[in-house]
């Protein structure tokens, strides 16, 4: 889009402006007075899927799928569906305490698999937290099947139980983890 | 600087219309303009091409922005950072030059001559998809290209930078290694370590835009647009999208960063330092060539608010305190590695080009547009139905608003002047002018009657003699009784309470809201009309009249539906269980809130109709009924939210119809009062006694004005008598029951409004009912601090003012 | 559209966003679009200890489907308008249903 400046003035001003019939009163003005007068509004294409992703293009991410992967890459495209593609993708792995990276490559990731889209402070990223440390990655996958697999059982059964109550999970059918 | 602007550098705490004027930016560069113009190298006159004009020409203006605020005094030298800076406003170079190339499509063809290698520049074809270009084997390369942001230089006479082979980029094997040679601090200094290039072009658009552009913009059909964009505008953006650099943050230690970092490796962060190495499989960087564009490494860039100092040698580092060095070694250390990072990061940046961002920005302003009805589109009603909160909310809560003797927008009126939702402490900025104002409006009704009644005293002796009595006020703690009177039995006693509401049910109560919505969508149907008022017609066009009286008979059919959905004029059934459907109305917040959009858009006569609903009611009122306490009980919160509401949303629409009405209708609405309700329970309530306050100021001040007729008069005292011996006995009951709550403001109101019209006997006896309260005001005031102290002491005034006395005069 | 048009007058507002998978982040809320995903600055991840793979992310893109709720300040909600534009917008698909 041309404007790309929220300073830019709203276009519904400027046009408005000068539609705005002369004669009109003052005091029974529609909203095209309301648009002329008022503050400036912020342009509409801030509000779009791209500019939420522009900022983030080119940079290091964390995507977090809703199966609970996580890949650490940097999102080189990306489309109004906020299907993404990441380049030097690394998945990681976290269990208990520890994790693995695993290099993975470039992913072309479908939107609706998107949990969220974290840019990565470049400064703090190896600040890695003191609770958590790297290990070998046979190690941390065999720790996370079997975490996985308690918290199906544990899901499972909450779920159960909630259901008796009446109460539908959230997001019945699939997966969605951290 | 960012593609939108949003400027990540800012405090975060940013209100939603914080931002600032659009047009300071254009007023600013078009001053900073006119200096910067003899900054431009370009030779004019080879260039000028009549376009000239149309052309930004204050563009140097944000030199400042993409180079630093360096100013005169410190000229950009050989270590300014280039890389750093531009990455600031990488982003919006790209697309600023993406859009200068679309809007001046020939002067930018012959700039960039020189640097278009890589580019397939096609010829504009007359109709497209906007897709063409992905069909053309050329389009590739031109996607990969990642030839500079400085692609269209505005320097053509300038050599192309070629930095000799030493001055590559270096891996960072071989920068480590170069760092191992080179112990000696002096063999690194004279080891350039970056390709800088010596001078870098000025870029020829600033980040900020110029709102005239967008407007030029949106008159070119999108063809053109796609064709232009095919036509090969060198894409560049390899340094687009780094990151912004941050300000530094207070400085902790990076674990990893060692105390004594040798001095000789901090002279230049472009170097990561050894021990700084990034994760190992980031190692394999290949040297790059150095014509497609140079990566330059970036030194950090010293921020605005850094406090870090400037350091250009070494010497000037061993001159600082110890601390403040090691602070520097440490920042200068972690910019350094980030910068590694970025470089790493970048080497495929801009991969995604601005045309396909636009492309895509534009899918989704089509959705929208799709959606809602464009924002700039002719049709604002249709804007209006679907973005309504937004296109309101930033009318009335917007920034200041830069023209305040404009009157605002229709709906801006309807919600800013409805007292309704802005009240309770946490509304918009525009607060507290309502909330006070009921209050203040009764009381100026007061006090004109009260002033007027003071005019022609009614008993002098009473100020003379001192009708309460020879007490010494000075020993205000334990006042002697001077009078005790037996106050007489309840005169009321033969009336009986009405009947306690029941509950409603719970399909009652549903089928209010459903009324209360109803009334509602009535409401927004004239509000509706309102704005669509034809203009007044010309008597000579016989078209417009009719127009007109088309538009009124709309106004009024609307009005009958909102009459009726009000229920106002369904019948009365004395002693029925549930509230009349109005009163029921009035229960719900939702309801009062409703009023004063109710009054402006309904007659006096309906007006008048819905003041009498009310007060034949007003003991069955949730406000009035829901307020009766026990003793020693207080009113729960959401009673006093409920009083709250009706006196911020009800009583000003009552008030403004009472303070014109004609005497006949106040001395009738009195009667009623007398006749219809329980008198003693509606006293002991706020919103009873501001009814009762309003109708008996209205009566002095008409009786003051001269404007009573004698017959009138004489009816209104006697209902008045019927009045005051009603609520004799309970006058001193009236009061909230503790005194430090405060707000017995509107007690003293009632009381003075009751003593204006009152004879001199009544005077007498309402101050032996009260006199106990009055002095132990006037004693608490003399604890509290003086503004409240006095405020108090201002309120009991205003009663004994009325009756002709002040409290000066107890001493 | 409505709640797109409400959450567009948060913007730059402080919120908490409690995902679906329990994760609440606090952040200045930047910016949202039509399907109410949220861009948020200075992110704030509760219970980090939680979740090591958020510890040092700034700012995000939330996709609004895992929203779970957004926490907001009541102060910038008019609740009066929203009430009248929650009637419109019923109104609206009522129309649109016809």
């Amino acid at each position: 889009m041309e404007r790309l400046s929220i300073h830019d003035p709203p276009p519904a001003a400027a046009q408005q402006s000068q539609q705005q019939p002369p004669q009109q009163q003052q005091q029974n003005l529609g909203p095209a007075s309301m648009v002329t007068q008022g503050p400036p509004q912020l342009p509409p294409q801030m509000f779009t899927t791209a500019a939420q992703l522009l900022d983030l293009t080119d940079k290091k991410l964390v995507l977090v799928l809703r199966d609970g992967r996580k890949l650490v890459g940097v999102l080189r495209s990306w489309d109004q569906f906020a299907n993404l593609v990441l380049q030097d993708t690394v998945e990681r792995l976290y269990a208990g305490s520890l994790y693995a990276d695993i290099p993975r490559g470039i992913f072309i990731v479908r939107g609706e698999n998107v949990l969220l889209l974290g840019e990565i402070d470049l400064d703090r990223e190896d600040d890695v937290p003191p609770n958590i440390q790297q290990a070998p990655f046979e190690e941390v996958y065999a720790l996370k099947k079997k975490e996985d697999s308690e918290r199906q059982t544990s899901d499972k059964k909450r779920h159960g139980n909630l259901q008796k109550l009446g109460f539908e999970a959230e997001h019945s059918g699939e997966t969605l983890l951290f | 600087m960012s593609f939108f602007g949003f400027d990540t550098t800012l405090p975060n705490k940013k209100g939603f219309f914080d931002n600032s004027d659009p047009f300071a930016e254009v007023a600013r560069a078009r001053a900073a303009g006119q200096q910067d113009d003899d900054d431009d190298a370009i030779d004019f006159e080879d260039t000028y091409d009549g376009l000239g004009d149309q052309l930004n020409e204050d563009q140097d203006a944000f030199n400042d922005d993409t180079f630093g605020d360096v100013g005169e005094a410190a000229p950009v030298g050989k270590d300014f950072d280039f890389f750093g800076r531009t990455a600031q406003v990488a982003d919006a170079f790209g697309e600023e030059q993406v859009r200068y190339n679309l809007q001046y499509p020939a002067p930018s063809e012959g700039v960039a001559e020189t640097t278009t290698q890589t580019n397939a520049v096609q010829e504009p074809k007359p109709k497209r998809t906007g897709y063409e270009k992905y069909e053309d084997p050329g389009y590739i390369p031109d996607l990969q290209a990642k030839s500079s942001v400085w692609g269209v230089s505005k320097k053509p006479e300038e050599p192309i930078y070629e930095p000799p082979a030493a001055r590559r980029i270096l891996s960072l094997e071989e920068v480590e290694a170069q760092l191992r040679q080179s112990s000696a601090r002096s063999t690194l200094l004279a080891q350039p370590p970056v390709s800088l290039p010596p001078g870098i072009p000025e870029p020829l658009y600033p980040p900020q835009q110029m709102p005239l552009l967008p407007e030029i913009f949106s008159q070119i059909p999108p063809e053109i647009l796609q064709a232009q964009l095919a036509k090969g505008v060198p894409p560049a953006q390899l340094l687009q999208h780094l990151p912004q650099p941050m300000v530094p943050e207070p400085y902790s230690l990076p674990p990893q960063a060692p105390p004594g970092i040798p001095l000789h490796l901090l002279q230049n962060a472009n170097f990561p330092p050894q021990h700084m190495v990034p994760p190992p499989q980031r190692h394999a960087m290949p040297p790059r060539p150095l014509q497609q564009q140079p990566p330059l490494p970036p030194q950090a860039l010293q921020g605005a608010n850094n406090p870090m100092p400037v350091i250009t040698n070494p010497q000037q580092l061993m001159q600082l305190p110890e601390e403040q060095r090691m602070a520097y070694l440490l920042e200068d250390a972690k910019r350094a590695k980030r910068n590694h990072k970025i470089f790493l990061l970048s080497r495929f940046n801009g991969l995604m080009t601005p045309q396909d961002k636009n492309f895509i920005t534009r899918i989704q302003l089509q959705q929208l547009v799709a959606a809602a009805g464009n924002v700039g589109d002719s049709d604002p009603e249709a804007v209006l139905a679907e973005d309504f909160y937004y296109q309101v909310y930033s009318q009335i809560r917007g920034a200041p608003r830069q023209h305040p003797h404009q009157p605002l927008g229709h709906f801006a009126q309807t919600y800013l002047f409805q007292t309704g939702n802005r009240f309770g402490g946490h509304g918009g900025r525009r607060n507290g002018q309502n909330a006070d104002n009921h209050m203040q409006r009764m009381q100026q009704q007061v006090q004109r009657a009260v002033e007027a009644a003071k005019a022609k005293p009614k008993n002098k002796q009473l100020i003379i003699e001192g009708s309460l009595g020879k007490i010494s006020f000075s020993n205000a703690k334990a006042p002697r009784t001077m009078l005790n009177i037996k106050r007489p039995e309840s005169s009321e006693g033969g009336k009986t309470a009405k009947k306690a509401q029941t509950d409603l049910s719970l399909t009652d109560r549903k089928s209010i809201l459903n009324s209360i919505e109803n009334v509602y969508n009535n409401l927004m149907a004239m509000e509706d009309m309102e704005r669509t008022m034809p203009p007044p017609p010309d008597e000579s066009d016989p078209e417009a009249i009719q127009r007109h009286m088309e538009w009124r008979q709309k106004v009024r059919s609307l009005n009958q539906k909102l009459w009726q959905a009000l229920k106002v004029m369904e019948p009365i059934v004395p002693n029925a269980n549930t509230p009349h459907p109005f009163i029921a109305f009035l229960s719900y917040p939702k309801g009062k809130k409703a009023i004063p959009r109710i009054f402006r858009q309904i007659d006096q006569e309906q007006r008048v109709t819905i003041l009498t609903m009310i007060v034949v009611h007003l003991d069955t009122l949730d406000v009035v009924r829901r307020s009766q306490l026990a003793p020693g009980e207080s009113l729960s919160l959401d009673v006093r939210e409920a009083v709250e509401l009706f006196s911020q949303a009800v009583m000003p629409s009552l008030l403004m119809y009472v303070s014109e009405a004609p005497f006949n209708i106040i001395i009738g609405l009195l009667g009623l009062v007398i006749a219809q309700t329980h008198v003693q329970t509606v006293a002991k309530t706020r919103i009873g006694l501001g009814i009762l306050t309003m109708m008996l100021s209205r009566a002095e001040i008409v009786k003051e004005a001269g404007q009573a007729e004698e017959r009138d008069w004489q009816q209104w005292v006697e209902k008045f008598n019927v009045l005051f011996d009603t609520l004799e006995p309970i006058f001193a009951d009236i009061f909230p029951a503790s005194i430090n709550a405060g707000d017995d403001m509107y007690v003293w109101q009632f009381l003075a409004a009751v003593g204006i019209g009152a004879s001199p006997e009544q005077q007498q006896r309402l101050v032996i009912a009260v006199k106990d309260r009055v002095m132990e005001t006037v004693n608490y005031s003399k604890t509290l601090p003086p503004d409240m102290g006095s405020q108090r002491l201002g309120n009991v005034n205003l009663f004994m003012r009325a009756i002709g006395l002040d409290v000066e005069l107890l001493g | 559209m409505l709640f797109f048009s409400f959450f567009k007058t948060l913007t730059n507002q402080t919120v908490t966003i409690e995902l679906k998978n329990d994760i609440r982040i606090r952040g200045t809320l930047k910016s949202v679009d039509q399907y109410l995903n949220i861009k948020l600055d200075d992110v704030d991840v509760l219970d980090l200890d939680k979740y090591p793979h958020l510890s040092s992310v700034k700012n995000m893109f939330i996709r609004g489907s895992v929203v779970r709720y957004v926490m907001l300040p009541r102060s910038e909600v008019d609740v009066g308008l929203l009430e009248d534009a929650t009637r419109r917008e019923a109104a609206n698909q009522a129309g649109k249903a016809r």
